[in-house]
């Protein structure tokens, strides 16, 4: 009686605590599973539902949506489009060039900027002020002062005696008056980053070169990018992902023009899916987009210094 | 009633005979329209739009009923009013639509015809249809009073005139320009860049390229398309006649304008009009209230209007480019019934008069016949009437938006020396002859032009 008496006791004890076990050995599973439902239903979802999207030609008849399977019809769009092989490589030079422009310039500002005996606070402060403008005020801005009639640049031309340019409307300078824009929005962005990692690299290492006599460019190309290896993957990936989205700036100034001049994927998608109204065809642009995208950021973690090819390198025997 | 009282009355009602002369078929001004429930419409911040604030308020002094406007740029237009009518409920109960978007919203379904929601509204006689962009007949899948269906009507009829510098081409001893050999004359005579541009339109890429070569090509008597209306969708925009339209186009353009032609877009012409550095323009009527605007204009009542100049033995082409009020068919009932009550008495003559007295372009063509045709601000009317009768609607089927992209492409190319005319249009040609094949509907093309 009494065992049964014990048995049943430590029965009744021994469940609410293996329960409790249970709860405290799963928490960190299912504590995540509100976080994980909100990535399911607003990041993947919207990208699983781009595939029947993609397949269909969608139109419109009676107040609603008419879906027809129409899985080669998109597929053959996408491959005869002109103005997305356009896009492709105008997309291609932008993200090359204003990544490589900005990294270059806010890896030397933060350098500069981290150098200074004083008054670094107020110059950072300084050199954030462009990421904290809407792009839209941005782009309204700068097409004023690229305008070939009132704009800035040929007042100050004129001014010097200078023939004016044709900053927008001439195709040869269209891109690269674009890229000037996104340089001035974004270098702020990867100052911010590198000037975080400067202020961060051990002193005593860079105490050593110094009394080991390096020049300033050897302690740079030997020291100091080397140590900033991670933070400029970073930055450059970001920038990368930034530059390839790229939308507001570009439609302000130029909305794509003259010709296909700064034409980018990312206006193109605009002009299928919002201006021509083709649901179909504008899914299988963003899945190509989203693909590409992906490939990219998969590429720079396994080149990067210290990404997946050096894990693989160190893991080799 | 006190004796002050009762003369200012009689100011007040001799001041409304004055402003409102009684028409011959004696109807009221205004109409009655009683009391409705609160409305919401979307429109667009254009040029009109302070002509139109002030003729809603205007309906809200009169008649208590709540209106009120969302106010949007164009840009942000197509989207909202997309959103709007595939939701649940719309929270719009008017909807302004470029008259190039309502196919797919006459196609899609998502408008209540009006006759619909009150059996007895139609239109006054006196309102202007721009070649019934506001009705759909759902069988034939174009836009005609012919069996079509009444979907709304138009607060704006943009048409392109050819505004000009008056005084400038008085003080040059020259004629107001009636055929684009003038317009090249005058510019020849007046263009000294940058200080004076002979000539400027759009020359962006996209809707304003390819709207403002449409007067060109129209009056040049060429089409993008040979007979939609039959169902016939062979494409002609690669004939003879579109080659001398965008030959023309781009001689003028690049003897006459900036240099930057290839992204000139509206606000520039407006600019270079408004600001006294350009001796001539081709716009929509809608951007008149910028130039005697003395806030924003250094010419005021310098410029003047004529129609677009045509081509030598030919009828001028004029683009329509209006806009479309229309009523959800997803907005609640009450509200359907307040929109169109709204409707009724925005079209009546005195509302006309007050919208056109307040920055519009009125709708009526008995406004325009008025006595403020003779007032010198409103001397743009003459021109606008005058470009009814060749004023024609182009893109009304469904396929308008990708074929405009593809215009609006290939005409911007050929602008700024990146193809030859000949090759714009034929490759022009192939790409919306492909459109319509996608499509289903019966196309073919013309034989290439020589590139």
């Amino acid at each position: 009686m009494s065992i049964r008496t014990t048995d049943a006791a430590r029965g009744e004890g021994a469940a609410p605590r293996a329960a409790s076990d249970l709860v405290n050995a799963t928490f960190r599973h299912w504590s995540l599973w509100p976080c994980l439902g909100f990535l399911l239903a607003l990041s993947v979802y919207p990208v699983v539902q781009l595939v029947p999207m993609a397949l269909s030609t969608i139109e419109f008849a009676g107040g609603q949506a008419v879906w027809r399977f129409t899985p080669r019809r998109n597929l053959d769009l996408l491959l005869a489009d002109e103005v997305l092989r356009d896009a492709i490589v105008n997309t291609l030079v932008f993200v090359g060039l204003s990544v490589a422009i900005e990294m270059v310039l806010g890896f030397f500002a933060a350098l500069f900027i981290a150098c200074l005996p004083r008054g670094r606070v107020f110059a950072r402060t300084i050199m954030i002020l462009p990421i904290l403008l809407p792009a839209v005020a941005i782009g309204s801005m700068w097409k004023l002062m690229y305008n070939y009639d009132f704009g800035l640049f040929n007042q100050i031309a004129g001014a010097l005696g200078i023939e004016p340019g044709n900053w927008l409307g001439d195709t040869r300078w269209a891109l690269l008056a674009v890229v000037v824009v996104d340089v001035w929005h974004w270098t702020p962005f990867v100052f911010l980053i590198l000037f975080a990692s400067i202020e961060a690299l051990p002193q005593d290492v860079l105490e050593a070169a110094r009394v080991d006599g390096a020049s300033a460019w050897q302690m740079i190309r030997l020291i100091i990018l080397p140590l900033l290896g991670p933070a400029l993957a970073v930055a450059a990936i970001f920038r990368a992902i930034g530059a390839f989205k790229a939308f507001d700036q570009v439609y302000l100034l130029t909305s794509g023009g003259p010709g296909t001049a700064t034409e980018l994927v990312s206006l193109h998608l605009n002009r299928v899916f919002f201006e021509q109204n083709q649901l179909g065809y504008g899914a299988m642009l963003s899945l190509t987009i989203i693909a590409v995208i992906a490939a990219t950021i998969g590429v720079a973690r396994w080149a990067a210094p210290g990404g997946d090819r050096a894990v693989a390198a160190k893991a080799a025997p | 009633m006190n004796r002050r009282n009762v003369l200012g009355a009689a100011a007040m009602a001799l001041g409304l005979m004055a402003a409102y002369p009684a028409p011959a078929t004696a109807q009221a001004p205004f109409a009655e329209v009683g009391q409705q429930a609160p409305i919401t419409i979307l429109i667009n911040s254009s040029p009109w739009l302070a002509g139109f604030e002030r003729t809603v308020q205007l309906y809200i002094q009169q008649t208590r009923n709540q209106v009120r406007l969302d106010v949007t740029p164009y840009g942000g237009m197509l989207e909202k009013a997309r959103n709007a009518v595939r939701a649940g409920a719309s929270p719009y109960d008017i909807l302004n639509l470029d008259a190039l978007w309502t196919i797919e919203f006459y196609e899609g379904g998502f408008l209540r015809p009006l006759a619909e929601i009150d059996p007895n509204f139609s239109l006054p006689a006196e309102v202007l249809t721009f070649q019934d962009s506001n009705y759909w007949n759902a069988q034939r899948r174009w836009r005609t009073r012919e069996g079509g269906a009444l979907m709304g009507y138009s607060p704006n009829g943009n048409v392109h005139v050819l505004y000009y510098r008056a005084d400038l081409l008085r003080q040059a001893g020259l004629e107001p320009p009636r055929t684009w050999d003038d317009v090249a004359a005058i510019c020849q005579r007046l263009h000294r860049p940058p200080a004076m541009y002979g000539f400027v339109t759009r020359g962006e890429r996209g809707n304003p390229i390819r709207y403002d070569w449409t007067p060109f090509m129209q009056g040049a008597g060429a089409s993008i398309v040979r007979a939609p209306q039959d169902g016939d969708y062979t494409v002609t925009i690669n004939s003879p006649q579109a080659k001398q339209a965008l030959d023309r186009f781009i001689a003028l353009q690049r003897n006459c304008a900036p240099p930057n032609v290839g992204v000139l877009g509206q606000g520039d012409v407006i600019q270079l009009l408004a600001t006294g550095r350009a001796a001539q323009g081709l716009a929509v009527i809608a951007a008149w209230s910028t130039f005697d605007d003395r806030q924003r204009s250094a010419v005021v009542g310098q410029i003047n209007t004529v129609v677009v100049p045509a081509f030598p033995g030919r009828d001028p082409g004029v683009a329509i480019g209006n806009w479309v009020f229309a009523v959800p068919k997803n907005a609640p009932a009450e509200r359907q019934r307040a929109a169109v009550a709204f409707s009724r008495w925005f079209l009546t003559a005195g509302a006309q008069r007050a919208y056109a007295e307040g920055g519009g372009i009125p709708v009526r063509s008995d406004t325009f016949a008025s006595d403020l045709a003779q007032r010198p601000e409103f001397r743009w009317m003459r021109a606008y009437l005058d470009s009814q009768p060749h004023a024609r609607q182009e893109l009304g089927y469904a396929e308008g938006a990708q074929v405009e992209a593809v215009l609006g492409l290939r005409l911007n190319q050929a602008l700024i020396g990146e193809m030859s005319s000949g090759r714009a249009l034929n490759t022009a040609a192939r790409e919306i002859e492909e459109i319509f094949q996608r499509s289903g509907r019966r196309t073919g093309r013309l034989e290439p032009l020589p590139e």
